[in-house]
């Protein structure tokens, strides 16, 4: 079991929610042991998707919390996460960002060496923080994966924020949730001494930049109306008591 | 169980056929409708948005169709009625979440108001050209219902049928209607709340730690659950055990695919619903769908004052496709004619059943209008003088076919 | 079986009258209709029309085959849809806003200054009403009484009477027209 899971298991834990109010829309794919210890409704997503059937469930029932899990938030689906910070859908959002960042002759670089890209990367990260800051979002984080205190916080936090709120988790590969070898432990601590916490920094200032310490931290903390929020208020205004409102704000 | 009469807009309407769905929707007791409105399928999405706050049905206009269907999958396992509206683009744009929730075994419901295609074809008019994409536009093997209705009435009226099929045998239903029908206004009649059948959802009531969400029951459809019930749900499109858990073996693959497709095809004879008119000593037998079938009517009757011995045969569901029923009629029959509003779709499912026995007649129709009723009547009348057996489907020259085909070979002067 | 064709620019109302005829049809006169209408960009200001069937039986094909009646409010949609007229046909138009040209076959032609009339009773929009009345009253296809039911379900409420008013400013000028072809020139 990998440090996110237990850092988010324990997230939970302090939240107080009700881990089966908690439904989990992930593209990632989770192994069912890891599902049952969370506790949780897991739903294994096409690419890209979580976040539209997220939209579903918590309309569905307003009274669910949604983390969908992306792995790659803004290929496959990005318009889902632009579109849902926007409308400030009610959805924890986790990133797994597998943007691994290697070290090469004692410098950091981006480099996701894969049959893919076996010259390794050459194109820019996206700051997901500052994107989805700028959408609207209404809570923004970004810790590494062995920031698992401050990971636990942040979404206990974030679980009781109404609104959309994303957080992003820097690890490498896509099986973080299985044993770790050797070579992803040593790339997990490289991440970790070469961040540093900056709460409260501007996200536009938080981009990954090769050769810089990467900063990790709460980004984004404030309130708006959420969608059903405002989807209530819109139709009581024109509708009166032709219309009953949707859900509530805790559902 | 009836309808909940706050969900029924009793009353009698004028309204166009995007409109009546959309009604029919709700009295079917769909509480989300997500959407990205497209041409001409909008008008079903416009009479949501306008009646559905007013009934508690959510509405949602989505960032694009990828998103629509999603959301609906995550509404339906949320445990509410859901469904999505679209035309061609957008259709071809959900082709992966349809194989998803068909392999989820997800209850929705697909109003598709076909348009003129391919591509951006003619977005205002007519066309029939998907319903072999809706059959298999999705990879991989399963098998799901689609409707076609021919009237505002039949929009009402099949869409909670559409529902209810959903609902019984855990898949994704297609209404498989078109523009012309969509954009048809005629008389519409909503009964009373209690004169409307209603399909409960088949939910798991035993003990939480006993539900297994892929377990069949014995019509071979399994008991559904929704999230946030604490039974620890665990759903992927990958191929799954009945726990829900994943597998990669070759027999679980085949016991579980098997069941998708065998849920429906084994069931067969409770889903289809088809209209038969004098068939019994027909010569003839048209074979259609949607609003082909009703202008077939027409043409069927022009025949018989020729004193033509023809019957009608109308689909009034396409897939599953009622193998039996043609493969029974071409023992009897000269010859089928199909008429619909492409180049060949539905008419090889038809020359598949015959085995050569009765010769199958193609009145086709390139789209952004309706065939002639003349046009079918003589192809009735050539496929009833015809006495040799022609192998292969036949295609009938239209009017408008002869056209191009004339002004086809001048363009090569 | 009648076959009619309304045809004018956008924002005259002209989908709508094809609405309350086919209403007045086969709601409140108990006949079949099927009403299809243009779309796209001419519905929202340019040539529009709509076409309607009004039949004893169950209409079977949904689209015009032969017009036998054409309302025109405009002179591009009279331009457009003349020629599909049958020969036996009724032409019913505005005639400040219409100039036909010389009658082929048949087909009687009937001139009613619409917009005139609906400008008159205050208000410009109604003249698709006006001549609903003289298409009531011309054509017989749908009865007065259907038609006085109808009209208040299509449109606003505040504007009911209006609507009705311009209605019988229809009907009443078609009546004195038919009237005067009667008698002996």
């Amino acid at each position: 079991m990998n440090s996110i899971i237990s850092a988010f298991s324990k997230g939970i834990e302090k939240s107080g929610i009700d881990r089966k109010k908690i439904s989990m829309p992930s593209d990632v794919p989770f192994n069912p042991d890891v599902v049952k210890a969370l506790g949780v409704d897991y739903f294994q997503i096409p690419r890209g998707r979580a976040i539209a059937f997220g939209t579903g469930l918590k309309l569905g029932n307003p009274s669910l919390k949604v983390v969908p899990v992306a792995g790659d938030l803004m290929t496959l689906g990005g318009n889902h996460f632009v579109h849902g910070a926007r409308r400030n859908m009610e959805l924890l959002i986790i990133c797994v960002n597998s943007f691994v960042y290697k070290k090469i002759a004692g410098k950091p670089i981006p480099s996701t060496q894969s049959a893919f890209s076996p010259y390794s990367t050459f194109e820019e990260p996206f700051n997901f923080p500052h994107l989805g800051n700028s959408c609207g979002a209404i809570y923004t984080a970004r810790w590494t994966a062995l920031h698992t205190e401050e990971l636990a916080d942040s979404v206990a936090e974030a679980l009781h924020k109404h609104g959309l709120s994303v957080i992003e988790v820097l690890a490498p590969g896509p099986n973080y949730y299985t044993d770790i070898d050797s070579i992803e432990l040593e790339l997990l601590k490289f991440y970790h001494e070469n961040s540093t916490i900056k709460n409260n920094e501007d996200p536009k200032n938080v981009a990954i930049v090769p050769d810089e310490k990467i900063i990790v931290g709460k980004f984004t903390d404030k309130e708006r109306p959420t969608f059903i929020d405002s989807y209530n208020v819109q139709h009581s205004k024109i509708l009166g008591d032709k219309f009953t409102p949707h859900g509530g704000k805790n559902g | 169980m009836k309808a909940n009469p706050t969900d029924v807009l009793t009353g009698i309407y004028y309204i166009d056929g995007d409109v009546a769905a959309g009604y029919g929707a709700l009295a079917a007791g769909c509480k989300l409708v997500a959407g990205y409105p497209i041409t001409p399928s909008t008008e079903a999405f416009e009479a949501m948005c306008r009646k559905g706050p007013q009934v508690g049905t959510v509405f949602i206009q989505m960032e694009d169709e990828f998103g629509s269907i999603s959301a609906v999958l995550g509404a339906v396992w949320s445990g509410v009625k859901s469904m999505t509206i679209t035309s061609g683009p957008g259709y071809s744009l959900m082709m992966e979440s349809i194989g998803f929730g068909a392999m989820l075994e997800t209850p929705f419901v697909l109003l598709n108001i076909q348009r003129g295609g391919p591509s951006t074809g003619v977005p205002t008019k007519t066309g029939q050209a998907d319903m072999m994409q809706s059959r298999w536009g999705s990879h991989g093997d399963y098998e799901l219902i689609a409707i076609s209705p021919d009237s505002p009435q039949e929009m009402f009226d099949y869409t909670i049928k559409a529902f209810n099929l959903a609902e019984k045998y855990r898949c994704p239903v297609m209404i498989m209607s078109d523009e012309c029908v969509g954009h048809m206004t005629e008389k519409v009649v909503i009964p009373e709340a209690d004169k409307i059948e209603i399909e409960p959802r088949r939910f798991y009531k035993g003990p939480p730690e006993e539900y297994l969400p892929f377990s069949p029951d014995p019509d071979l459809v399994p008991k559904i659950a929704k999230a946030g019930d604490g039974l620890g749900l665990y759903i992927t499109g990958r191929v799954h055990d009945e726990r829900g858990y994943p597998v990669k073996n070759e027999e679980f693959k085949a016991k579980y695919v098997r069941r998708l497709v065998d849920k429906i095809r084994l069931n067969k004879d409770k889903i289809i619903e088809l209209k038969e008119e004098s068939t019994d000593d027909a010569d003839v037998v048209v074979v259609s769908y949607g609003i082909s079938s009703r202008v077939a009517v027409k043409g069927v009757e022009i025949a018989r004052q020729k004193g033509i011995k023809v019957g009608a045969l109308r689909l009034v569901t396409v897939w599953p496709f009622p193998d039996e029923k043609i493969i029974d009629l071409a023992k009897k029959v000269k010859a089928f004619v199909v008429p619909e509003i492409n180049y060949g779709q539905i008419v090889f499912d038809v020359a598949r059943c015959c085995h050569g026995q009765a010769n199958v007649v193609l009145i086709p129709h390139g789209g952004a209008g309706v065939h002639n009723p003349l046009d079918i009547s003589d192809a009735i009348e050539s496929a009833a003088k015809e006495d040799k057996k022609i192998e292969g489907v036949v295609e009938f020259k239209t009017r408008l076919e002869k056209i191009v085909f004339e002004r086809g070979l001048k363009l090569k002067e | 079986m009648a076959e009619i064709r309304f045809a004018g620019y956008g924002g005259q109302g002209i989908i709508r009258s094809g609405i309350i005829v086919g209403r007045a049809a086969s709601i409140y006169d108990d006949k079949f209709s099927t009403m299809s209408q243009s779309f796209g960009p001419e519905a929202r200001g340019g040539a529009c029309s709509s076409q309607l069937v009004v039949s004893e039986s169950k209409v079977l094909y949904p689209y015009l085959t032969a017009a036998g009646i054409l309302v025109a409010m405009s002179q591009a949609g009279y331009d457009k849809f003349e020629p599909e007229l049958s020969e036996k046909g009724l032409l019913l138009y505005d005639e400040d806003l219409v100039k036909p040209k010389a009658s082929r076959g048949n087909i009687t032609p009937f001139a009613i200054p619409a917009t005139r009339f609906a400008e008159q009773l205050g208000k410009k929009i109604v003249a698709n009403v006006v001549i609903l009345g003289f298409f009531t009253a011309i054509t017989k296809v749908v009865t007065y009484e259907s038609m006085k039911k109808a009209i208040p379900d299509s449109v606003p409420e505040k504007a009911i009477d209006l609507n009705l008013k311009a209605f019988e400013r229809g009907y009443n000028f078609g009546l004195e027209v038919l009237k005067k072809q009667k008698e002996p020139q």
